[in-house]
Formats: C-alpha cells, sequence, structure tokens
C-alpha cells in the first residue's frame, strides 16, 4: 500500500488555519506593495503547508501564457514562463479545478524540474476571479516526504481566495491609475489644442467656434490679419478620432498657417498643404479643409474647399447660396489642383462649418444636413454674428453632437456696440430693487412694450438673486455689477461678479412638470432670454454671465440706420 | 405710488386670507413663506390674496408652491385669489398658473 493512501486526512478548518487566513487578508488589505505582499505571502503558504517549494503563477493577458509572479524554494523560478495550458499548473487553470498531484512521474502534464530540484507531489490551487481563472497558487513536495492530502487542499483553496482579491484589486488600481494617466494627457492634449484656437478679437469679421465630441478634436479653425489688411481664414476637419487624428490636426493647421500667411491665393494655399500632407501622412488619413481671405474694405470672399461642407452664403434679404466643394481632401492624392471660388459678402453672411453641424440628428434621428443646418441658422438670424454662433451652438447641443464640430462666420461689423447703462451693487438682496428699477429705465427708454419689460425685468432679477444665493453664498462683502448693451436688435444684459468661479455646466433648466419650490431661476431666464451662458473673466477670478434678448427695437438716434 | 412690502394674516369667511403686497423678491420671500405655513398650521381654509403684489420672483413662487403642497398633503384647501397680472405673468412662464387653483375672489374660492 502506498504512503499516499496510508496518509490520514485531516478534516475542518482548525484555528491555525483561521489565524493564517486572518493574517492573509489583513496583509492584503492594508498593503502598498501588492509585489512584495505576494511574495510574503507565498513564503507563508509554503511555511504552513509545511511544503518545500511554493509559487504563484499568473495568465499574462496579452499571450495568455503563464508567468511566475512568486516563489519561495531552493529554486528561484520568479519570472519563468510557461505556455498556456501547459503543465499541471496549466490544467489546474484551464479546468479551474484544484489539482493533486500524489507522484508527478504518473502525470503526462508534468511540465519537468527546473534546476535541479526534483518535484515529488504538487498541489495546486486556481486564482478564480469573476472573469475565470487568473492564475494558480502551487506547493511543491510535502516536507518529510509526507504527502498532500484533501485538508491541504482546502486550505490552499481558501488561500487562493484572498490572493485572488488582493490581485484583482491591485490590477483594478493598476487600470485605474493608467486611466487617469491617460485622462491627463488628454486634458493637457486638448489644452494644447485650444491654445492652438485663434484668441478673440473685437470687432474682427471672422468668428469661429469649435466643439469637440471627445476630450480633443480632430477639427480645428483659425484666422489672421494679414499686412494688406484682408483676413485669412480656414476651417479643418481631420479624418477619425482620438489622439492620432488630433496630431494630424496639429501638423495640418500648422502647415495651413505658415503656407497662408503670404498671402497665396486659396487654391495654391491648399496645393501646397496638400503637398506636404501627402508625403507624410499614411494609414488612410485625410484633412478636409476650407480656407481663404475676406477683404473687409471690398467685402469679397475668396476661398478654395478641400471636402468640407459647402460654404453657405446668406445675404441680407435672406436668400441662401451653397457653394460645394471642388477638390478632395488633402492628403490623398497629390499633384491636384484646387478651383478658387469668389464671392461679394458685402452686408451678406458665410457660414463655413465641419460635417459635425450637419450630422447632428434630427426630431427623426436623421442627419439634419446642410438644409437644417441653414434652418437653424433661420432662427438665429436676428441675433449679432457672436450670439447666432452661440445661439447655432446651443441647438446643436441640444441634438446629439456625434462629430467634432466647428462653425465659422464671417460677416462685415456694421454695428458698434452701445453702451446703455449699468449699475454695480453689493451682495445684498436689499440691492435687488435697485438693478430691477435700472433695467425697467433702461427699457423704458427702449420704448420695449411692458410685459416683455416685466419679463425681462425678471430674468434679470433672478440671475443677481442666484449670484447673492449660489456664487457669494449671501457674503455681503462681495460686489457685483449689470451693464446693457445695445447691438442692432440685441440687449445684452452682462452681469459680472467676482465670486469663486461657479461649475457651468451644471447650471441648467429643470423639468417644470416637476412641481416643486425652489430652483426656478434658471427656467425663467432660459425661458425669457434668447441667448444666455457664462464665461470666464479675462482678468482677475469671478464669472460672467451673458444674457441676450433679441426684441424690435426702434434705430437708437446717435447711429444712422443701415440704408436699404 | 410703490406698495409697501407687508404680508398679514386675517380671519375671513373661514377662511385665513394672507393678503400680500408689494415686490416680492428674495429680500423677504422668506416672511410671506412662515406666513403662509403659519396659515396653514391654523387648520383652516388658506387664501393667499395677491392682487397687490406688483412684483413676484422665484422665491416668492417658491413659497407658495411650499403652501401648496404642505395643504395638498393634508387635503387642506389652499388657493390664490386676485392674482395681480405680474404674478398672473410669472406662473404662466413657470407653467404653474394650471397647478394652482386660482379664484377671482375670496368669495368664489369659498364656493369651489
Amino acid at each position: 500500500m502506498s504512503k499516499a493512501a496510508t496518509a490520514q486526512p485531516q478534516m475542518g478548518i482548525g484555528a491555525d488555519e483561521v489565524a493564517v487566513l486572518a493574517d492573509f487578508s489583513q496583509a492584503f488589505a492594508t498593503t502598498l506593495d501588492i509585489n512584495q505582499t505576494v511574495r510574503q505571502a507565498v513564503e507563508q503558504i509554503a511555511a504552513h503547508m509545511n511544503a518545500e517549494a511554493a509559487a504563484l503563477f499568473l495568465v499574462d493577458g496579452s499571450k495568455g501564457e503563464l508567468v511566475c509572479r512568486a516563489c519561495f524554494g531552493p529554486v528561484d523560478v520568479t519570472g519563468i514562463r510557461i505556455p498556456g495550458g501547459r503543465g499541471i499548473v496549466g490544467r489546474s487553470i484551464k479546468h479551474n479545478k484544484v489539482q493533486l498531484v500524489q507522484n508527478v512521474e504518473t502525470d503526462a502534464d508534468h511540465a519537468g524540474d527546473v534546476g535541479g530540484f526534483v518535484t515529488r507531489s504538487i498541489l495546486c490551487a486556481p486564482l478564480t476571479s469573476g472573469s475565470g481563472a487568473i492564475g494558480a497558487l502551487q506547493v511543491l513536495n510535502k516536507r518529510g516526504g509526507d504527502f498532500f492530502n484533501d485538508h491541504d487542499r482546502d486550505i490552499l483553496r481558501l488561500l487562493a481566495v484572498p490572493t485572488t482579491l488582493a490581485l484583482s484589486n491591485a490590477r483594478l488600481a493598476q487600470e485605474l491609475m493608467e486611466q487617469e494617466r491617460i485622462r491627463r494627457e488628454f486634458q493637457l492634449a486638448r489644452q494644447m489644442q485650444k491654445e492652438l484656437l485663434p484668441t478673440r478679437e473685437k470687432n474682427c469679421p471672422v468668428i469661429g467656434i469649435n466643439l469637440p465630441a471627445r476630450e480633443i478634436s480632430g477639427d480645428f479653425y483659425d484666422h489672421y490679419t494679414l499686412p494688406d489688411g484682408r483676413i485669412a481664414f480656414c476651417v479643418g476637419d481631420v479624418s477619425g478620432k482620438g489622439m492620432d487624428a488630433a496630431l494630424l490636426m496639429v501638423r495640418a493647421s500648422s502647415l495651413l498657417r505658415w503656407a497662408g500667411k503670404e498671402g497665396t491665393p486659396p487654391d495654391r494655399w491648399l496645393k501646397r498643404v496638400n503637398e506636404e500632407i501627402c508625403t507624410t501622412v499614411t494609414g488612410g488619413r485625410f484633412v478636409c479643409v476650407l480656407a481663404g481671405y475676406y477683404d473687409p474694405v471690398s467685402g469679397m470672399l475668396d476661398w478654395s474647399n478641400g471636402g468640407l461642407p459647402p460654404l453657405l452664403l446668406r445675404n441680407r434679404a435672406g436668400v441662401f447660396r451653397e457653394v460645394i466643394a471642388d477638390g478632395p481632401p488633402l492628403g490623398i492624392l497629390s499633384g491636384i489642383n484646387y478651383p478658387s471660388n469668389r464671392a461679394f459678402l458685402g452686408n451678406g453672411s458665410a457660414y463655413v462649418f465641419s460635417d459635425g453641424a450637419t450630422d447632428v440628428r434630427g426630431p427623426e434621428r436623421e442627419p439634419i444636413g446642410v438644409g437644417g443646418f441653414r434652418s437653424l441658422i433661420e432662427t438665429v438670424v436676428e441675433l449679432s454674428p457672436r450670439a447666432r454662433l452661440r445661439g447655432l451652438v446651443s441647438q446643436l447641443r441640444r441634438m446629439k453632437l456625434a462629430d467634432d464640430t466647428t462653425l465659422m462666420l464671417i460677416e462685415q461689423i456694421n454695428d458698434q456696440p452701445q453702451y446703455l447703462g449699468g449699475i454695480s451693487i453689493a451682495c445684498d438682496v436689499e440691492c435687488l430693487r435697485l438693478v430691477r428699477q435700472m433695467v425697467n429705465r433702461q427699457l423704458s427708454d427702449l420704448t420695449v412694450p411692458a410685459e416683455v419689460r416685466q419679463q425681462i425685468v425678471l430674468a434679470i432679477d433672478e440671475a443677481t438673486a442666484n449670484v447673492i444665493r449660489h456664487a457669494y453664498h449671501g457674503d455681503a462683502s462681495g460686489r457685483m455689477s449689470l451693464d446693457i448693451w445695445r447691438e442692432g436688435n440685441n440687449l445684452q444684459f452682462v452681469l459680472r461678479d467676482w465670486a469663486e468661479p461657479v461649475e457651468s455646466d451644471a447650471i441648467k433648466p429643470r423639468d417644470l412638470d416637476q412641481c416643486r419650490p425652489g430652483g426656478l431661476g434658471i427656467n425663467l431666464i432660459d425661458m425669457v432670454m434668447d441667448e444666455w451662458g457664462f464665461e470666464q473673466p479675462e482678468e482677475g477670478k469671478g464669472n460672467i454671465l451673458r444674457m441676450v434678448k433679441s426684441l424690435e427695437l426702434e434705430a437708437p438716434a446717435e447711429v444712422a440706420a443701415e440704408p436699404a | 405710488m410703490a406698495e409697501v412690502n407687508n404680508c398679514e394674516t386675517a380671519e375671513q369667511k373661514g377662511f385665513q386670507v394672507v393678503q400680500v403686497q408689494g415686490e416680492v423678491d428674495l429680500s423677504w420671500s422668506q416672511k410671506l413663506r412662515k406666513a403662509v405655513l403659519d396659515a396653514l398650521a391654523k387648520g383652516q381654509p388658506v387664501a393667499v390674496d395677491l392682487s397687490r403684489v406688483t412684483y413676484i420672483d422665484s422665491s416668492g413662487i417658491a413659497a407658495l408652491v411650499e403652501g401648496f403642497q404642505s395643504a395638498r398633503g393634508k387635503s387642506q384647501h389652499f388657493s390664490l385669489v386676485a392674482v395681480s397680472q405680474p404674478v398672473i405673468a410669472v406662473l404662466e412662464l413657470a407653467r404653474l398658473d394650471r397647478v394652482f387653483p386660482i379664484f377671482p375672489t375670496l368669495d368664489e374660492a369659498a364656493q369651489s
């Protein structure tokens, strides 16, 4: 009769095992160094199970190989690799079952010995997580020529549990750290992209806005004034998304700026950049670009379009003209020519946009297309150029933005903003009445009808009260100012405070179908104003809430009405 | 001439009537809230007379909503009576004009 057969199984879990299990769990729960803890755990397992050697193998995710992460015994096998499924340890993982082999010579799966260590018997328990076996714990050769028994098997299974949990947690923590690192890198990339966009210039006839669909954008726009007074502009859309698209975006925007600085005609401008991109871009990437010049003196617009949606011209009478792309996107075919387009913009408007603006989904879940985008423009035509772009952005955001979106508007600035008046008050609820009186007086002077006046006064009052309550939290030492500007038929109410910046993304109208006290103020502002939004002050801390109301106003006395 | 901001409660025709006047804004809407809740605490039907209110903001509306919800929880009568045009305009904006029971007079509230 073999010695194995005569070995007396010890059934049940004793106080020693409970103590070891508690030590294990404690060590794993508190460790800051999972590798060191695993090494100590393997040593403890060997000692407790009276084994000559012990090892912990993990499945290497990329190749499915088994790699020894920690071991204890006369031969160090840390780092050794075994093909997936091979050996008794491989079998344990493959079948997700404990393997108890009293004599390895009789087991065909035994992979052989390493470094002169002679294996007689193996007990191997899989480390089983929710997604299957992630590795295995094994002990080799019971000391004193004894054999592992069913009790040992139960103990090893028991010890495998906290080990698995600790390893899973460590992997999760590592993944989270990796995600955080990637998030930070994307944030940095986004910041760098933002810095590539042109700075806002007062009264510039070319304005743009970029809405990335993800952290970073494949879209870009640029504009700058040439020495001869013309304004060079471009809008680009790189194929694909993610970091590689973003890097191509950076390259394309730099090339476009470099090639457009000399005022090269738009066709040659695009041709030059196309040649550069064709020599360096691989992997089927390409860039759609519309680039050109606007001459504010003559009102002429010159441009070339390589693959971007049509340029939309809209005259003051409301007639649209779509000018479709003349050439393919850049980076596909070298040696091609891009035709130039020319139009007299006069007092009309030109809209340039990436396909993100036309690919948004309408109520029928179909892309709205150029026609849909034209309809959106019609809803905001009465607003000033910047308010119009903001209005378009608000509407696009209400639909589902699936792609990076860039909008550019080119329009001669005719109406200089006219300052109507303002008030500076302390952060005191008693001052609300003063603000209402001032706004009411200004609106009366403009002969705004009483009903509309009431609504505007209410919206401004709500905004002012919100600053007192939510920005300053009632701190009476705070100050704020309200300034009123007129731009054509638009009234702009600019509420400035010097409190901590608010989380503007979190400030949204609530569902009015829920009847509850509080939270109505933003709804009232949203319903009364045509546009509203928060901006960061260019200097100093605080918040700027800009609210725009479009009205049928009489022509101001000091500014001549535009000739018909 | 502008009304002085004030609210007073008196018993009329079996109602606790909260008479409000002036411009209800953040500076004293808490006073209105307290007056409404105190009136409801007496257990009688409550009517808020808004005929002399020349302005109301969302904090004033919130005080009325709280009163309405409190009364509804106790199956107590709560209504707005003689609501001035500026108040109606705000209730309409907030889509609350169909939520509150609104009556032209206290008599009509009593008959409801």
